[in-house]
């Protein structure tokens, strides 16, 4: 098990130096540049970019860059002058991560119970009704999804707070909008993998040893329908937790969303740098999580180290 | 195995359980404020533009002005357009308009109790100035003697046209005779007094947080956390009297459907309505214009083999366009069409310049029959056979608006003159950087003023400013410009100004299109809002409850 820990985290060095560069020239290639000020100088242009080093050579750039990184420093943002990327980050992170927790734990719990009670009733009413739920997930916008609940439940009945985040009945309404895709995915994955474990030989014998269907969802066909649910957790997680432009805006939660998507439009360099990092680093860890997690839980894919 | 999957599975949903369960973030300021309800006067509003800085050598944006409106003193302070005493008391010019000399009031007083004195101005402009701080807004301080030297590095800061006699007499010397220097330093937050010691205290993370500043101005900001800023009034503020509001909570909600909901709910005593939703307010809304103009530009650059250099063909692209069509099709009447280069409110000799305005320009909702005139004359110029050989593009940025506005005058101009328009959307940094590189044709366009004076936008189109996108190159407007830098006499003044603008008109040197009105919802009980259009739109320093 060790090995096979170190084989992924060598792996994922190596992944992120790669991404790393990677965005690190190609940022530079966006046309425009950070000072996007209709008014700015050449003079104070000039300034500004013996200031952020931008006189210097790319590649004297890139080595003063991963010097800083490598002490955990992402720099300054362009845009937010007096605030560092690391600020920024631990400032916006724990509201994402916070509302991400709360739609994930409502997604995956919610998903699953819908994904088997709709197995376990393939065809009938109840099955038609998740399915229903299902597609709706999958196909309604976020963005409207969330001005839906904001208008219903805030507006109209006034029973939750509009937006912002200063307790918890702040976040339900958001919780549920960015809960709502994965809910609908987790639900699909989990029906049809429930109806495919139920081919299985072992589902038949043990109906044919008289064990209870009840026993046998249970016992035998949720534990193994659940891997795929877990493959597909990796990225969501990582997606869900590091903050949503949209619903994040919608309600007015001071995320780390806006900064990752504005910081493209801002050409703000450190930002997108620190801001890929994160999510790249995020990323891997929340991969490598699941990876073990299905090492653990499925021995087979053990069986390449031995 | 099968218990150590169930045991893992366990302690995983364990750890999201609990950390589900750790609660929100904390956002304790924001917790204790419900309203007004304690009879405490609150004023909640929202910004759609998040402030960059808290450090007003660095503000580059409207908020960012705004916000430091509340927390610094200037020499004077400008409300709305007028101009009263700040830290200084009284003051005097010289007579060639070059020298400014301030008496500063030895009572007015930081927030933590030490005097404002002659020398924390001093410090703030050279700081603005020197090339080491690299303020993105260094150019504003170009108007005082040897700004530009010391910009460039020419100079030393020390050699900045500002000199401190003794604590309360600062001396300011300018590089030319400027009529709106007072309403400027009274409204930007790159003039206001910095404290030497305590920029040096925090280095780098001066004013990174609501602590790591002293304030000099009728609020100290209490908080600055997860886009809300709070503000509460200034105990050692000289003019602390005339100060009513006991807090304010500036938040910043991007979307303006979701502030206007606050509103709705109550959670926002102000809020700006999208434009789509004006027209569901109709008699409940308030409005004011905040400076901004749209237009386009037209590249004359002569060295280009494009139509747009022919004046006939720019005048014909100007007289083809119905501004009050096109006010309705891309801005849904919320703005006002606009004819002038010169936002209408700014001020004039008298009152406002619009009004003073004789200006002779494109009727609003155009003129088909004089539009194609000038197009034969340009056809028979550019040596064209029809109009359809004619192809313009049209270089704006990949928002909707810009789009829209885009796609209104292509159709005018395609059916109006039967040319071709093409557009090209392409990100709003590489529109700007199309404007200095000359890579275009006809290329979006917006100005704001950073001071009221026509001159901010009339400089658009002198031959030598930085700002000439246009490469337009009138003998006459450049001597106009030129003089009125020097005139005092404020009249005179104005009519070369006007001059200049009937020009740049008559050249078809620009399309103009609209400028920019907010429309805005605010509680009854809210009283005495200002709004300005140069440097700040929204000034409640002086608001009240009531």
């Amino acid at each position: 098990m060790r090995k096979y820990i170190v084989k992924r985290v060598i792996a994922a060095v190596l992944t992120m130096w790669v991404l790393i560069t990677a965005v690190f020239f190609l940022v530079r290639l966006m046309p425009g540049d950070p000072f996007q000020n209709p008014k700015m100088t050449e003079e104070v242009r000039a300034n500004l970019e013996s200031y952020y080093g931008f006189d210097k050579p790319l590649i004297v750039q890139y080595g003063v860059y991963m010097k800083n990184l490598l002490q955990g420093d992402f720099g300054y943002s362009m845009k937010f002058t007096n605030k560092t990327v690391n600020t920024i980050i631990g400032e916006t992170f724990p509201f994402s991560a916070d509302l991400g927790i709360r739609a994930l734990v409502l997604a995956i719990s919610m998903g699953l119970v819908l994904g088997i009670i709709s197995a376990r009733n393939r065809g009938k009413k109840l099955d038609f009704f998740c399915v229903v739920i299902a597609v709706l997930g999958t196909s309604i916008p976020d963005f409207i999804m969330g001005a839906i609940l904001q208008y219903g439940f805030g507006i109209k009945w006034g029973l939750l707070p509009v937006a912002q985040y200063n307790g918890i009945k702040y976040t339900i309404l958001p919780a549920c909008a960015l809960a709502f895709y994965t809910l609908a995915s987790v639900s699909r994955i989990m029906r049809a993998s429930m109806l495919e474990v139920s081919q299985q030989d072992y589902i038949k014998t043990a109906r044919s040893k008289g064990v209870s269907e009840m026993r046998i969802t249970v016992k035998h066909q949720i534990r193994n329908a659940i891997m795929p649910v877990m493959t597909v957790m990796g990225p969501t997680v990582a997606s869900v937790l590091t903050g949503t432009f949209v619903i994040e805006s919608i309600f007015a939660i001071p995320g780390m969303g806006k900064y990752y998507v504005e910081s493209v439009s801002n050409n703000d360099y450190s930002m997108v740098l620190g801001m890929t990092i994160f999510y790249g680093v995020f990323l891997i860890f929340c991969n490598l999580v699941v990876d073990i997690l299905y090492g653990v839980a499925d021995p087979r894919v053990r069986i390449g180290e031995r | 195995m099968k218990k150590r999957v169930l045991a893992a599975l366990l302690a995983a949903a364990m750890v999201v359980g609990a950390l589900a369960g750790c609660g929100t973030p904390k956002t304790k300021e924001s917790k204790e404020s419900t309203g007004s309800d304690s009879g405490e006067k609150v004023f909640r509003y929202s910004t759609r533009t998040e402030p960059t800085t808290l450090d007003p050598t660095k503000s580059n944006c409207i908020p960012d002005n705004e916000i430091q409106h509340a927390l610094t003193e200037s020499l004077v302070r400008n409300t709305g357009g007028e101009v009263t005493p700040g830290v200084a008391k009284d003051w005097t010019v010289s007579d060639d308009g070059l020298v400014y000399t301030f008496n500063l009031n030895p009572d007015a007083k930081w927030s933590d109790g030490e005097q404002i004195k002659a020398e924390d101005y001093v410090y703030s402009w050279q700081r603005l100035m020197d090339p080491e701080t690299a303020a993105p807004y260094a150019f504003i301080g170009e108007y005082i003697k040897n700004g530009l030297a010391v910009e460039t590095g020419e100079m030393e800061p020390t050699e900045l046209g500002v000199v401190a006699k003794d604590d309360t007499t600062l001396e300011v010397t300018l590089e030319h005779p400027t009529a709106y220097f007072l309403s400027m330093i009274g409204a930007q937050a790159q003039f206001a007094p910095l404290r030497k010691d305590i920029v040096e205290k925090y280095g780098a993370e001066f004013a990174a947080d609501a602590e790591k500043n002293v304030y000099s101005g009728p609020y100290v900001l209490t908080s600055a956390k997860n886009q809300k800023w709070i503000f509460e009034p200034n105990e050692n503020y000289w003019d602390k009297d005339s100060i009513k509001l006991d807090r304010v909570e500036l938040s910043y909600v991007q979307n303006q459907e979701t502030a206007l909901a606050m509103y709705e709910s109550g959670d926002l005593d102000y809020s700006e309505i999208p434009s789509a939703a004006v027209p569901n307010y109709e008699g409940k809304d308030n409005k004011f214009r905040n400076g901004n103009v749209d237009y386009y530009y037209f590249n004359m650059d002569e060295t280009k083999d494009s139509p747009i250099t022919n004046k006939n063909f720019r005048l014909a692209l100007n007289y083809a366009l119905d501004r009050n069509s096109y006010n309705t099709l891309v801005n849904n009447d919320v703005y006002a069409p606009s004819n002038s280069l010169v936002f209408s409110g700014l001020q004039g000799a008298d009152g406002k310049y619009g009004e003073e305005s004789k200006l002779n320009s494109y009727p609003l909702e155009g003129d088909e029959a004089k539009a194609k005139e000038y197009l034969d004359a340009a056809l028979a110029e550019l040596g064209k056979a029809s109009a359809s050989d004619i192809t313009v593009t049209i270089t704006t940025s990949d928002a909707d608006s810009a789009k829209k506005q885009a796609e209104v005058c292509q159709e005018m101009w395609t059916t109006k003159l039967g040319i071709n328009v093409e557009i090209n959307q392409i990100t709003y940094a590489e529109v700007l950087k199309r404007h200095e590189t000359g890579d275009f044709e006809i290329a979006w366009g917006g100005w704001g003023s950073d001071y009221d004076d026509p001159y901010s936008y009339l400089e658009l189109f002198k031959s030598d400013s930085s700002y000439n996108y246009s490469h337009y190159k009138s003998d006459k407007v450049d001597e106009l410009l030129k003089a009125s830098q020097t005139e005092t006499d404020a009249k005179k003044r104005m009519e070369m100004l006007h001059e200049a603008e009937q020009i740049i008109i008559d050249d078809g040197a620009f399309l103009p299109q609209a400028e920019r009105e907010v429309h805005y919802l605010v509680d009854d009980d809210v009283k005495g809002l200002n709004f300005f259009y140069c440097s700040i739109n929204l000034d409640w320093v002086y608001a009240d409850i009531q």
